[in-house]
């Protein structure tokens, strides 16, 4: 177990560091001069090189590396061209909305996805109908659900407000856009898992022992869903926690998603970059949380550690 | 007790999902292709395009999707954003399939420094958070309609690459690989003519998800502003002008989105089809319902 987790945080920092260095080289190769957002509107030659020198732009490749990774290793990330702010605290004042958004999402994505998942495989009266709703789903981008949403129950039924804002009021249609969105993703592999229950041995052994119905589901069958829904949500919570870009432009939810798409706007590059660094690191942090998760509930995979 | 089968997948036959999809797609690809047919996507129509308040109509004989806030004719913007969205999604989905292919085939059959670099690399591309890399690779980026493009390509080749490689890795291992190899035969020619073949159906699957996946990453960036820039009209952004509408002219938000999804379910269909017509298996329960 330990060897698994050291290997496991060992290739997360492999990644994460070939991250860094990608995002450094992306802003080193293409071209675009910071000099034109900082500086007044026509800079003199004077002005643009002290402002080149005072960013250190003026200094050869490796070196600017080596500075960059060392400002990294110290959290950070910059200073915003737009709001003159550190970026490392222009992200960690956003982190605690998308955190409670990525966690409802989640939780969402589970309380539609299980009941789904289980009635398509025990009832192959619903299956065809549910297929179908899934596949609705499936070929909506979450922004078309989110806004879909908003039109039914936001402006149509007046349910929910429409203009934004971080209460917990403003928070279920955010949750359920994602959710839906999960919808069959975690309907599929409830689904999948359910099957290969059903049909194996154990399942057989409890039928013959005479075992309720109702048992045989919670107690043989359900178990050997969770390692897999477990794996997914981790995963789901990574990818969530590094912004849900496209639900809080919509629902004006103030999370770190929001934050990227103002600063994408504006080009303000350190923003931009900050925030793919943070979510890099949490999609990171979080698909190794989901194997540890798996290990522990699935006690087979522990053989595969290599 | 008999064990109940469950067929896998729907209680409908197997092909009738792909020619569903081919039909839809055909039907969408037909009215982006016959854009020019349904009148001008630019032309402001005062007369019959605005109501007298000054707000969008909906559907009239004129204007049969109704006309935007600018008054412009939906249909022939729905069309034209048809011919946009498409071709950006197709052409992504293909190049990012045909890379990620690429690197996963060379890296699991090559091994060594290949391998080694080419899977770290996937690692990063696998690592990042989709629609927040867009953004990034948006502000860096110069504009223009290539730019979803290579956005959408540098996304997406990283899961074919890790499928692609790891199927590589399996055939390597076969017998007529090995036999292949002890016949002397050259190393590429090994590649092209015994793994290759064998990744086909792997291939075919995985392009239809893979353009409906790139055609909904076209919508998203358009909408966030980081797509096809207006006025150009593409789906996204004409969803992203329709939100603003939502209260007084849903149908702004509607056509759009409606064709976007008529696309990305047909190539969902498509998928659906191709993977029934190489089954798992059927499954089955013991436990009676």
């Amino acid at each position: 177990m330990a060897r698994f987790i050291g290997m496991r945080v060992a290739h997360g920092a492999v990644t994460l560091l070939g991250l860094i260095v990608l995002t450094f080289a992306l802003q080193f190769i293409i071209p675009g001069d910071p000099v034109r957002m900082l500086a007044p509107r026509t800079p003199s030659e004077e002005v643009a090189r002290r402002i080149r020198a005072q960013l250190g732009l003026d200094r050869p490749w490796w070196e600017q590396l080596g500075r960059y990774l060392l400002r990294v290793a110290q959290g950070d990330l910059g200073e915003s061209y737009v709001r003159r702010q550190p970026v490392a605290r222009l992200i960690a004042g956003r982190l605690p909305a998308t955190a409670a958004l990525a966690l409802a999402g989640v939780l969402a994505e589970i309380l539609l996805g299980l009941p789904v998942g289980i009635a398509m495989a025990l009832s192959p009266r619903l299956r065809g109908l549910l297929s179908g709703l899934n596949l609705i789903l499936l070929s909506m981008p979450t922004f078309v659900i989110g806004i879909a949403l908003l039109l039914a129950l936001g402006f149509g039924a007046r349910l929910f407000p429409t203009t934004g804002g971080a209460g917990l009021r403003e928070l279920i249609l955010p949750a359920l856009t994602l959710g839906l969105a999960g919808t069959p993703w975690y309907a599929g592999v409830v689904r999948d898992r359910l099957e290969e229950s059903l049909g194996s041995s154990y399942v057989r052994m409890a039928v013959a022992k005479g075992l309720p119905n109702r048992w045989i589901l919670f107690r043989h069958c359900l178990p050997h869903v969770f390692p897999a829904l477990a794996t997914m949500a981790g995963m789901d919570l990574g990818a969530y926690l590094s912004g849900v870009v496209v639900v809080e432009a919509i629902f004006g939810w103030p999370g770190i998603g929001l934050l990227a798409v103002q600063a994408m706007q504006t080009l303000d590059r350190p923003v931009v970059m900050g925030t793919l660094l943070v979510g890099g690191a949490s999609v990171i942090a979080l698909n190794g949380v989901a194997d540890g998760l798996r290990m522990i509930l699935d006690p087979r995979t522990r053989e595969e550690v290599g | 007790m008999a064990p109940i089968t469950i067929a896998s997948g729907w209680p409908i036959e197997a092909r009738r999902p792909l020619w569903g999809g081919i039909a839809l797609i055909g039907l969408i690809g037909g009215i982006a292709l016959l854009a020019p047919l349904f009148g001008d996507p630019y032309h402001q129509d005062f007369v019959h395009g605005l109501s007298p308040a000054g707000l969008p109509v909906g559907p009239t004989p004129a204007h049969p999707l109704g006309t935007d806030t600018l008054g412009r004719d939906v249909l022939a913007r729905v069309a034209l954003a048809g011919r946009v969205s498409l071709s950006i999604g197709i052409l992504a989905a293909f190049l990012s399939l045909a890379l990620g292919a690429t690197v996963g085939m060379f890296a699991g059959f090559y091994g060594g420094v290949l391998e080694a670099a080419g899977m770290r690399l996937t690692d990063i591309g696998l690592a990042l958070p989709t629609t927040l890399a867009g953004l990034a690779l948006t502000a860096l980026l110069p504009a223009g309609l290539l730019r979803p493009v290579a956005i959408i390509t540098l996304l997406f080749w990283a899961y074919p690459a890790r499928l692609v490689y790891n199927e590589t890795l399996r055939m390597r291992r076969r017998g007529f690989v090995e036999a292949a190899v002890a016949m002397g035969e050259a190393r590429h020619r090994i590649l092209l003519r015994h793994i290759l073949p064998h990744l086909r159906s792997l291939l075919l699957t995985y392009a239809p998800m893979n353009a409906a996946a790139a055609v909904m990453m076209e919508a998203t960036l358009s909408y966030l502003g980081a797509g096809v820039p207006l006025p150009t009209p593409s789906w996204g952004n004409m969803i992203s002008e329709g939100q603003g509408a939502l209260a007084f002219a849903p149908h702004l938000f509607l056509a759009p989105a409606a064709f976007l999804m008529l696309t990305t379910s047909g190539l969902l269909l498509i998928a659906e089809g191709l993977k029934r017509i190489h089954p798992e298996g059927a499954r089955f329960s013991w436990l009676a319902l």
